[in-house]
């Protein structure tokens, strides 16, 4: 008979465990959704903005809003970079998906090597204590820092919820993800949408990569078992989905979480890719009903 | 010598994977990263057979072949029914997941690796004839897919990869070619597995991991995709050029990443400039066919 | 007349539009049937679930008394359904021989088996498909052409190509999307000559054209589509003669 107490306090350390990966998963989505691709450089944004904040908090000693402004800064100009100078190039050339593929992941490679000679591979924590004030709930451990966690990813979320329902620029982002060729015939830049969206996943990866490195070590390598996470997240939510892919990111993690009640933590891994053979298999399509698929490629027009 | 001769097996075995993966990727117009967790299965499944068991050699090596081929099967039929796309994706999580497996389960040695794998060959002559075995199946690796994407096969192939709508109405089964050239491919990269365990006598996980998949797709790209001498040459080069620079006697927490960014930046700059690879025909912006878009894809 | 294919209350729709409205038609062997109406009347969608390439929400198709309802789209050439594209669809990096020898209905070559078990066998059946290929060619007055590359060729003879593939399925049904659209001159006497040989010699042909004079000089009889519906069958004067048509047709 497991103690009550216990399941929720997995439930709570689970579910703010899970907030970086959840924002992970809405940049990684999000860009998937807008403009096809699935975009594995962000793998490489990660690291790009975890060792600026690193840089800029201990080697230049400078106080921790401008480490997180300088890491958001400098990841969204490399994202645009590759929008502007690779991936715009590889577009116009109508290359096929390997391309895309092979360009994303040898960027995200090239970061990562460049990274590791520049930092090691030693794992790095933002602050030299990943400790915070803990206070008692009802009997549940919550800290401080638990609290922040999940305040950000709320924040975010809401904000960017509303930007893509509220504001104009996000409803051409939705116009695009929809049907481009269709939403330029209407006057909406694809080209703006693509690099809006690369500075939008940049932030959510900035945060993100703000709550992993504070709490645990990183290395350059860290970033391609997060980025792993954020692809299960969005296959499971559904292509398209972008807040969908957030919530099944938080139950995969609690599932994970829970799981250390029944099988040894070794295996807890294992599990993330059980779950991914298992949505492969089962649910390309995500969990839920797709509403609309974003395909690449569309299937030929039924010319009447 | 024997530096050079291990070097010349490396390389042979590497040709062997390359020239797989570019059928399965240049000609076909498969999009898959991995390769290499068909080379795993064939090295893990040859390893375990020769330690565990006293199964002839060449049987062994066969084994690895054919469970690659099965496990490649398997991942093509699921993953192809949603669209070509999508085996990148399923691909991707295979090798990852499998890897994973491997590492936790101690019957394949964990982490730290399955050792021990018995010599098949010893003595002094051990290295040439591991060369000759190595080269020789290179060569007639490298033969056999240039024969098969010859006449009729290639014909389908090529017609498939220009226009899958047409072709499928013509009456060709796309996806059925697909599995199959997939499953060759892959069962070619399991012998050649097989191969390296028994040669090297250890495996282990990080030697097929995400690394590998981007160092073969270096090969092939660097090479030209969808040419019969571009994965040799691509493997040449992989080979190569890491011996070189260790003639600069960088410190060996510089020279890993050294050689990464060398070739990250080798492949992009081909990816951009050259995309038809040292052996590919024209130069600026003529994409192969495997990196171009496709024309259109039966529902 | 023996009749070659038969589609029974065919119904597909599209999201709101209602592209197959219960259509019901029947093509006999020797006859050329023209589909005309205008863009949007559900011609091409039509074709599609035919050949296959769309599945229908209702209704069936018989070739030759067979149900083919349950065959997927591959497996309808080789029963008997060869179909042109209004893009033509040819294959782009081949040559106009190679766009013809990948199209017959039998192709040992293709197989990895029967290249590695049976090469005596492949080879004998390349040789008869290149033999056919030069025959279909020769009928064109294109023999010149067969190893230049299919985009080096004017327009009409890539329309006359894409024609010619489909003659290398010598299957009993032929649909003919759009085949003179663009075309004009020489190549247009020959693709109306090579259309009413194939007829002639039993093959049941389905045309959708716009060109009405091609219409009058080769259809036998004509179906007019509007909205997914089948407005009026029968002979090509009947419907050519009729007001409501040709008003409907040609606007005003």
């Amino acid at each position: 008979m497991t103690d009550p107490i216990v399941l929720l306090q997995i439930l709570w350390t689970g579910t703010v465990t899970a907030a970086s990966l959840v924002l992970l998963t809405v940049a990684f989505s999000l860009t998937q959704k807008v403009t096809g691709l699935w975009n594995f450089a962000q793998a490489g944004f990660m690291g790009v903005a975890f060792y600026t904040m690193l840089f800029v908090l201990n080697d230049l000693a400078l106080p921790l809003w401008v480490a997180l402004a300088a890491g958001a800064a400098l990841t969204a100009g490399i994202a645009v970079f590759t929008e502007a100078f690779g991936l715009d190039t590889l577009r116009a050339r109508r290359s096929g998906n390997l391309t895309f593929f092979i360009f994303t992941l040898i960027s995200a490679e090239l970061i990562i090597y460049v990274l590791t000679l520049l930092f090691g591979t030693e794992p790095q924590t933002l602050f030299p204590s990943i400790m915070s004030p803990i206070h008692i709930v009802g009997g549940v451990a919550i800290s401080d820092w638990d609290l922040t966690a999940v305040g950000i990813t709320v924040v975010m979320l809401t904000l960017l919820s509303l930007f893509l329902n509220r504001t104009k620029e996000g409803q051409f982002l939705v116009a695009v993800a929809d049907n481009a060729k269709l939403a330029e015939l209407y006057g909406i830049s694809a080209q703006r949408a693509y690099r809006v969206t690369a500075i939008i996943a940049a932030i959510f990866i900035t945060a993100a990569m703000y709550l992993v490195g504070a709490r645990a070590g990183v290395t350059p390598n860290s970033p391609m078992e997060l980025i792993l996470s954020a692809v299960i997240g969005t296959l499971l939510g559904g292509m398209g989905r972008v807040f969908m892919g957030g919530l099944a990111t938080v139950i995969l993690a609690l599932l994970q979480s829970y799981s250390v009640l029944v099988i040894a933590s070794r295996w807890q891994n294992l599990l993330l890719y059980g779950f991914l053979f298992i949505t492969i298999l089962l649910f390309p399509r995500g969990m839920h009903l797709p509403r609309l698929r974003t395909r690449r490629a569309p299937a030929p027009e039924p010319s009447v | 010598m024997e530096y050079i001769l291990t070097i010349l097996v490396m390389i042979s075995i590497f040709v062997i994977l390359s020239a797989s993966y570019n059928l399965v990727i240049g000609y076909g117009g498969l999009a898959t990263v991995a390769h290499p967790i068909f080379y795993a299965l064939g090295a893990y499944t040859t390893g375990l057979l020769s330690v565990h068991t006293d199964l002839w050699p060449p049987l062994c090596l066969l084994a690895g072949g054919l469970v690659a081929v099965v496990a490649s099967v398997l991942l093509a039929a699921s993953a192809l029914r949603v669209s070509g796309d999508y085996l990148l994706i399923a691909s991707l999580g295979f090798q990852l997941g499998l890897l994973q497996v491997i590492r936790n389960f101690e019957f394949t040695g964990g982490p730290g690796g399955l050792s021990g794998i018995p010599g098949t060959i010893t003595g002094a002559a051990r290295t040439p004839a591991y060369l000759l075995i190595c080269g020789g199946l290179a060569v007639l690796t490298v033969a056999f897919v240039a024969w098969i994407v010859r006449g009729p096969y290639g014909r389908a192939i090529t017609a498939m990869r220009d226009e899958e709508l047409a072709f499928s109405t013509l009456g060709r089964n796309a996806m059925s070619m697909k599995i199959a050239i997939f499953a060759i491919g892959c069962g070619i990269a399991g012998i050649s597995g097989g191969l390296y365990a028994y040669y090297f006598q250890y495996v282990s996980p990080e030697q097929f991991d995400v690394l590998q998949s981007a160092a073969l797709l270096t090969m092939v790209v660097l090479g030209g995709m969808g040419t019969s001498m571009g994965p040799v040459v691509g493997a040449a080069i992989l080979l190569a050029v890491p011996q070189a620079i260790t003639f600069l006697e960088l410190p060996p927490n510089i020279m890993a990443p050294m050689q990464g960014i060398i070739f990250t930046t080798l492949v992009l700059a081909f990816m951009f400039l050259r995309p038809a690879g040292l052996v590919g025909g024209a130069g600026r912006g003529k994409l192969p066919a495997a990196l171009a878009g496709h024309g259109t894809e039966a529902p | 007349m023996t009749e070659i294919l038969r589609v029974e209350a065919m119904y597909k729709r599209f999201g709101g539009i209602v592209v197959a409205d219960n259509i019901h038609l029947t093509i006999a062997a020797g006859e050329i049937l023209g589909l005309i109406g205008p863009n949007g009347a559900g011609k091409t969608s039509l074709f599609n679930l035919i050949s296959g390439v769309v599945r229908p929400d209702a209704g069936r198709i018989y070739l030759q008394g067979t149900p083919i309802d349950g065959q997927p789209l591959y497996r309808r050439a080789r029963t008997g359904i060869a179909r042109t594209w209004q893009n033509m669809l040819l294959f782009t990096t081949m040559s106009v021989l190679e766009n013809l020898l990948i199209a017959p209905r039998a192709y040992p070559g293709e197989s990895i088996f029967r290249l590695l078990l049976a090469p005596a066998g492949v080879r004998a059946a390349e040789e008869e498909a290149r033999t056919r290929a030069m025959q279909i060619l020769a009928r064109m007055d294109l023999t010149s052409a067969a190893n230049a590359m299919v985009t080096d060729l004017p327009f009409g003879h890539q329309k006359l190509i894409g024609l010619a593939r489909t003659l290398m399925n010598d299957g009993a049904l032929l649909l003919l999307d759009e085949p003179m659209a663009g075309v004009e001159g020489a190549a247009y006497e020959t693709m109306q000559r090579v259309v009413r040989e194939e007829a002639a010699s039993g093959r049941a042909v389905c045309v959708v054209e716009h060109n009405v004079s091609f219409i009058k000089d080769l259809c036998t009889t004509a179906i007019f589509m509007a909205n997914g519906k089948i407005l009026e069958s029968g002979s090509v004067e009947k419907l050519l003669g009729s007001k409501v048509l040709t008003d409907l047709y040609f606007g005003t």
